[in-house]
């Protein structure tokens, strides 16, 4: 730095009070930076040599191929069916999970200790790991000792293979994972409704208007920002599922819950081909950017409403 | 930010008032007689969300051979056990001989868990206090881009980009350590954020006082910050334990070693043996979710709190 030379008239300056003031507040977010781009940034960068490479964690890098993983992916068929699986999920999930948390917030948005106690019940899941969930709900679904199937033949209904049919292991994942978040997004949807002043309603009430009729002209609308929110970031969070799929499915019954990130796991851990791993996970990467981007115009726009 | 959501959150959970129990009969019988539609949903919703974790703990408590036993057909002896016992969770302790010779040993997996969580709690605290505290009170230039480079972390596919993760944590050295269960949370951009909205709402009066009064940057944080934002401190501090204490995808990829394994891993482990044991896995499971669930209910107001802060953030 230029500060070595005593000959120059600037070092005494330079070092001034409020030069002294910032670098000691920069101690203070410097810990959290390092993490940040060690850890968050970094990895992005090593993600996007390594795919230009053949990489493995036992062989190191091999020989460069350029573009060539993402050249390989557009021919990858179950590349593209990860995709189609993931895309599923997420449509299946995220309006069932958003409609139904609605529905829930203003059922039990009452302030009786009865409402309280289902709240908390719905909620447990959310605390509860999604390992210890989709454990459980693996167990439920069985097709000769499950709770489910022990229900349905007492009902003298015939069995059925939730997770080994192919057209059923995807539908079951989604009712376990809307059940397990469904608390959280009610608790946001919740305090949104909390926020909608009662004068609304009781002027609707004065005017005559129908509970339904108050939910389509109050609620809905003035809900529309946390809604709007709630509906993104679960959507996001849905794209990136993995954890049930490992502990119930590891991608089958024929590929048909292979999501995206099972499938990097796959290639990464299973195959021994972490570059071409690093590349899908880029080509993720940027996907949900791109969700995000939409998200953050959405909401400004309506914030400006 | 005003105080809004969190007063907000405050409401979503009402506060209990007490109450003969007569009374509160009376009174439950004369309310659900008036809406008995409502009171059947949430015994159906009550019913939905109780029953798997009740079948869980309840077939934790009975030998595998009477859970077959009592599968089908479906009555009260499906979940209540005719012999109570703790076998299953000797046996995933590693304190029963058939527990030992599986080599199980969940109270390892349960310590490893608790003391990383642990671990990641206090230095995220530290660390995320003092980088809240940067960006609510302290002046520097251009001190909005930084936050955008915060805010823009939180952007970061956090399964999509595990595998780039474990790139990383390999390039560093750290893999199949305690270190790289530890490290790549020590901060988190989710926490600071939501510190940053508790700190604002602390007078800068009292900042102004504590440095006529001769306080470092470090002496208002210590003195002003940290014993005002005592419940967000414990809001963020409640989520980021049970963030670690349910992790599973990253400890299962950054730890090989069987003595690292978490929690959660070693109940997921259970699931891909040839034969399954499903008291071992309810007991397993138990030890794994009851704590954090009981924690949640102890601390229900501030955990809300933070779920609602996380959500209204935009």
């Amino acid at each position: 730095m230029s500060v070595a030379t005593p000959a120059l008239p600037v070092p005494r300056r330079w070092w001034t009070a409020r030069r002294r003031g910032y670098l000691l507040a920069f101690l203070f977010i410097a810990p959290a930076l390092v993490n940040f781009l060690v850890f968050r940034y970094l990895p992005i960068l090593a993600a996007l040599r390594s795919s230009l490479w053949q990489y493995s964690l036992l062989g190191g890098y091999g020989t460069f191929i350029g573009l060539g993983a993402y050249g390989r992916m557009l021919e990858d068929p179950i590349f593209w069916t990860s995709l189609r699986v993931t895309a599923l999920y997420v449509l299946l999930k995220v309006p069932a999970q958003v409609a139904l948390s609605l529905l829930f917030a203003v059922l039990l948005q009452r302030e009786t200790r009865f409402a309280a106690l289902v709240r908390s019940a719905v909620f447990a899941p959310v605390v509860a790991s999604i390992v210890v969930v989709s454990v459980i709900w693996a167990l439920m679904y069985h097709v000769q000792l499950g709770l489910l199937n022990s229900i349905l033949t007492s009902l003298g209904l015939p069995r059925i293979a939730f997770l080994s049919n192919p057209q059923l292991a995807l539908v079951a994942i989604v009712v376990m994972m809307v059940w397990k978040e469904l608390g959280f997004s009610m608790i946001i949807l919740m305090a949104g409704l909390k926020g909608i002043p009662d004068m609304f309603y009781e002027a609707a009430r004065i005017d005559g208007a129908s509970p339904w009729q108050q939910f389509r002209a109050i609620t809905l609308p003035l809900l529309r920002r946390v809604l709007m929110f709630v509906l993104v970031t679960q959507t996001i969070f849905s794209f990136q599922v993995f954890v049930p799929v490992y502990t119930m499915t590891r991608g089958g019954p024929l590929d048909a819950t292979k999501v995206i990130v099972y499938y990097i796991y796959q290639n990464g851990f299973l195959f021994q081909d972490m570059g071409y791993a690093a590349a899908i996970s880029m080509v993720t990467l940027a996907i949900l950017l791109v969700v995000s981007g939409v998200q953050m115009r959405l909401l400004r726009s309506e914030v400006e409403y | 930010m005003s105080s809004g959501p969190v007063a907000e959150a405050r409401a979503v959970l009402p506060a209990r008032r007490g109450a003969g129990t007569a009374a509160f009969l009376a009174r439950w019988a004369r309310a659900a007689g008036r809406d008995w539609w409502w009171y059947l949903t949430g015994v159906v919703i009550l019913v939905l969300y109780v029953t798997p974790f009740a079948w869980m703990i309840l077939g934790s408590l009975r030998r595998e051979v009477e859970i077959f036993e009592y599968t089908y057909p479906l009555t009260w002896r499906t979940f209540v056990p005719v012999e109570w016992t703790l076998k299953n969770f000797l046996d995933v302790l590693g304190l029963s001989p058939e527990g030992r010779a599986f080599g199980l040993n969940f109270g390892r997996a349960l310590a490893v868990t608790a003391f990383v969580s642990a671990a990641v709690v206090l230095s995220s605290l530290v660390v995320n206090t003092m980088g809240a505290y940067f960006f609510a009170r302290l002046d520097f230039p251009r001190k909005e881009a930084l936050l955008l480079v915060v805010i823009a972390t939180m952007l970061i596919p956090f399964e999509a980009v595990m595998v780039p993760l474990y790139i990383v944590v390999r390039a560093l050295g750290v893999q199949d350590t305690v270190w790289a269960l530890v490290l790549p949370w020590y901060a988190s951009p989710f926490v600071i954020f939501a510190l940053v909205q508790f700190f604002k709402e602390i007078p800068r009066e009292l900042d102004e006082a504590a440095i006529i009064d001769g306080a470092s940057f470090f002496g208002v944080l210590r003195h002003v910050i940290v014993p005002n934002a005592v419940p967000g401190l414990v809001t963020t501090a409640l989520l980021e334990f049970q963030f670690i204490w349910n992790l599973f995808y990253w400890p299962l990829i950054a730890v090989g070693r069987k003595e690292l394994q978490t929690i959660q891993v070693a109940i997921a482990q259970q699931t891909t043996q040839t034969q399954i044991y499903w008291g071992r896995i309810f007991a397993g499971s138990v030890l794994a979710s009851v704590p954090i669930i009981l924690l949640f209910l102890l601390m229900q107001r501030y955990y809300v709190r933070g779920v609602v802060l996380s959500g209204v953030k935009g």
